[in-house]
């Protein structure tokens, strides 16, 4: 990874341009353009944080302190599908731990690992304001898995393995549903 | 007039003020750590928080709303209020800590959330004595903590930079040293890291904290976290004298602190002066202690054969010094001050060989093109260049310099290491008998016949003239084998209570250097040669050049006490800037 220069496309650099223009200050664009380096490597290593810093024209210290604040940064390199399992109170009540250590079992590794394939790494993580529709696990910074089961994590890590990401649902509280069905009816 | 009620008492401003700065310059006390005066207010360890609040006004008659006993109503904040961001308006009633139990409580209560992962490691940490956490732990914090459970560890011993190692755990993240590298030295260096309680400064990864001004973040941490890698477990802050002197590794003349124990300086501070350098000074200047210390020229020495130097006594070297200067007419006579040395020693060397009919006595400026950066770095690499101009001798370049030197058959050299800085080549002096006044060993002074160890800037009081014309002074911070600190009356003694115990801070008589102030070398000398000079000490040297040369006039060193330094003007000299 260091031997090579990392550089961002034109492309990429005209993104990074239509940020910039929404903010007052380069400095207010460094989350934003820390993602699409996150999208573009799948990581913000030093490296691609002194690339943000450069493109930004920014101390690579204040890169790489905003980039350590936020967890949803990664600082190395992880799987394809980072699955994020909550383990915060109302998961935990439903069985977070559960799903996690199935995870760990199917997967072979503990949290905080990535398989050797790069294919996954799973982390515990608090709460992601799913409560609601606990236990749950986010995948990649991205959509929710709720309500899980046994086999709906089974079915997961399946469809993930063929390269199938869950769709979006909107969810409902379960003590909401009927009250919306009988309105929407 | 504006007014603000602290405390119950009534105080009139004018302009804009903060309250805590507005409270310290009224002499009394708010706790804070990450205020710092030269720099911006984050306001983020929350421990100068008191109670504000507004006497109530009515809009239409401007009168002050009482309530049923005639006092006025106070309608407070509701919550408690930062000081240090706190601005004064006209009729703001303040209560801190003094008079507020809430305000006392909330301080309290501060500090025991700060200290939940601090270590309490004061015995072992460095910065105990003079620690703003402990201090202040000690005067307005809790008892003891109610969190038992296990604390947050953090990394230890990162050694951040060359001169800087960071201890995270001991880190109240106050930011000061971040926004030291923002503000200050503007090298951006520093930043927080991680989130939370897991939280500490940092450099970014693969680089290291090598500003130049990296030792500043040590003095404002008001814990332990950043420590000096070169002072850390040396000494504590009580074992040892501070006295204030002047620095002499630039131009600028920054205003330190020498702190000394046992006649060794320990380390050097900064002093704030704001006309000069604020509260800040380079690290290399932090460095010069070693030259106070180490490879000093103790006892006069003298080449007997060949290059072979050997120690001789103080009488030896009088009577070959007078030999030689009888055995020669003045004409012969080089002299070579510094802009290392002194006002009073460059005066004093010139004022004497001219009575014996030496010509003005000669210096060359020690100047680095490019070498300064604009702050509180100079290009100018000597204290006292612009002394020596206002003295009026002559500014020398290197090759007229070499060429007097070849023509002279005695050359005296003032404290200035003119081989070492590459002025001349050691082999330049060989056909000259030379004698050096020197403070250390330098190349210099190893290529000299005769050697004369004179005290340095740490030994002595004497003034020195800045790149921008203001003349600061230094007082003796260690002794010299002739002198005695209860003597000697300007020095810092300790504490008395101590004197002679083993808890006083000279507890060996050893490091003491074998040297005279140049002054008084002179008049041992003058003695010799039945010349009529005399000085008591610098102190009335400097009252002669003062009433002998315009530039000095009215300067004294009660005056330089006074007002930290005096500006000098400059109009009439040559004065490059840099």
């Amino acid at each position: 990874m260091a031997e090579q220069e990392l550089h961002f496309t034109d492309e990429e650099l005209n993104e990074i341009e239509k940020i910039k223009a929404k903010f007052p200050t380069a400095k207010a664009a460094t989350l934003r353009v820390l993602w699409v380096a996150q999208k573009k490597y799948g990581h913000v290593e030093p490296e691609v944080q002194a690339l943000v810093a450069k493109t930004l024209d920014l101390p690579e210290s204040h890169v790489h302190g905003v980039a350590s604040f936020y967890t949803q940064y990664y600082k190395e390199e992880m799987g394809k599908f980072v699955l994020d399992v909550c383990t915060c109170l109302s998961c935990q009540l439903c069985g977070g731990y559960d799903v996690l250590h199935q995870i760990e079992d199917r997967l072979g590794i503990k949290a905080g690992e990535t398989t050797d394939d790069g294919l996954f790494s799973v982390q515990e993580v608090e709460c992601l304001g799913a409560c609601g529709y606990a236990p749950m696990v986010q995948i990649t910074n991205g959509v929710y898995a709720n309500n899980l089961t046994e086999e709906k994590v089974d079915k997961l890590l399946e469809n993930l393995k063929n390269g199938k990401m869950p769709e979006f649902e909107s969810m409902v509280m379960r003590q909401n549903e009927k009250r919306i069905k009988a309105a929407t009816e | 007039m504006p007014e603000v009620f602290i405390d119950n008492e009534r105080y009139e401003f004018e302009g804009d003020h903060m309250a805590l700065q507005f409270i310290l310059d009224q002499g009394m006390e708010v706790p804070f750590f990450c205020y710092h005066p030269s720099m911006s207010i984050p306001a983020n360890c929350r421990q100068c928080m008191v109670k504000a609040g507004q006497y109530i006004k009515d809009d239409e008659t401007g009168e002050y709303e009482l309530d049923e006993n005639g006092e006025r109503k106070i309608r407070w904040f509701p919550k408690m209020q930062t000081s240090c961001a706190l601005k004064l308006q006209d009729g703001m009633v303040i209560q801190t800590q003094e008079t507020s139990e809430e305000a006392e409580r909330a301080q309290k209560d501060t500090l025991e959330l700060l200290l939940i992962n601090h270590p309490l490691d004061c015995p072992i940490c460095d910065q105990a004595g003079e620690c703003p956490l402990q201090i202040q732990t000690y005067k307005y914090g809790p008892e003891g903590s109610r969190f038992e459970v296990k604390k947050v560890h953090k990394p230890k011993r990162v050694e951040l930079g060359p001169r800087v190692t960071l201890d995270a755990e001991r880190c109240i993240n106050c930011t000061r040293c971040v926004r030291f590298t923002e503000e200050i030295s503007e090298t951006n260096q520093l930043t927080i890291v991680s989130r939370g309680d897991k939280n500490y400064p940092m450099t970014a990864p693969n680089q290291e904290f090598d500003d130049p001004y990296s030792m500043n973040t040590v003095d404002i941490c008001p814990v332990g976290a950043l420590t000096s890698t070169d002072f850390r477990f040396k000494a504590r802050v009580w074992e040892m004298n501070q006295t204030p002197s002047i620095d002499i590794t630039n131009g600028k003349g920054c205003n330190i602190d020498l702190w000394t124990r046992d006649n060794q300086v320990l380390r050097i501070t900064p002093r704030q002066n704001k006309a000069v350098n604020d509260y800040w000074m380079p690290d290399e200047g932090r460095s010069a202690y070693e030259l106070f210390n180490e490879n000093r020229a103790s006892r006069p020495s003298i080449k007997l054969d060949g290059s072979n130097q050997s120690n001789t006594s103080w009488n030896n070297a009088i009577e070959t010094f007078a030999e030689t200067i009888e055995a020669h007419s003045g004409d012969d006579v080089l002299v070579i001050g510094s802009p290392h040395a002194s006002v009073e020693e460059n005066y004093a060397l010139n004022k004497f060989f001219n009575l014996l009919g030496a010509s003005n006595a000669r210096f060359t400026p020690h100047i680095i093109d490019g070498y300064g950066d604009g702050f509180l770095i100079t290009d100018d690499q000597a204290p006292n260049t612009n002394g020596c101009r206002l003295l009026n001798l002559n500014e020398t370049d290197h090759k007229d310099l070499a060429t007097a030197i070849s023509k002279a058959k005695v050359c005296i050299i003032l404290s200035d290491n003119l081989v070492g800085r590459k002025v001349v080549a050691a082999s330049d002096l060989g056909n000259t008998y030379t004698i050096s006044f020197a403070t250390n060993m330098t190349e210099t002074a190893k290529a000299s016949d005769l050697v004369i160890p004179i005290t340095c800037v740490a030994e002595h009081a004497a003034s020195y003239v800045n790149i921008d014309g203001r003349i600061q002074r230094s007082f003796p911070a260690k002794e010299t084998k002739y002198t005695n600190r209860r003597l000697n009356l300007e020095m810092s003694e300790g504490r008395l209570d101590r004197y002679g115990t083993n808890f006083d801070n000279w507890v060996s008589e050893e490091h003491k250097v074998d040297c005279l102030p140049l002054w008084d070398f002179l008049n041992k000398l003058a003695e010799r040669l039945g010349l009529d000079y005399h000085v008591n000490h610098s102190r009335t040297i400097l009252a002669e050049i003062s009433s002998a040369i315009p530039s000095f006039e009215n300067v004294t060193f009660e005056k330089m006490d006074e007002q930290q330094g005096i500006q000098l003007n400059l109009d009439n000299q040559k004065i490059k800037q840099k």
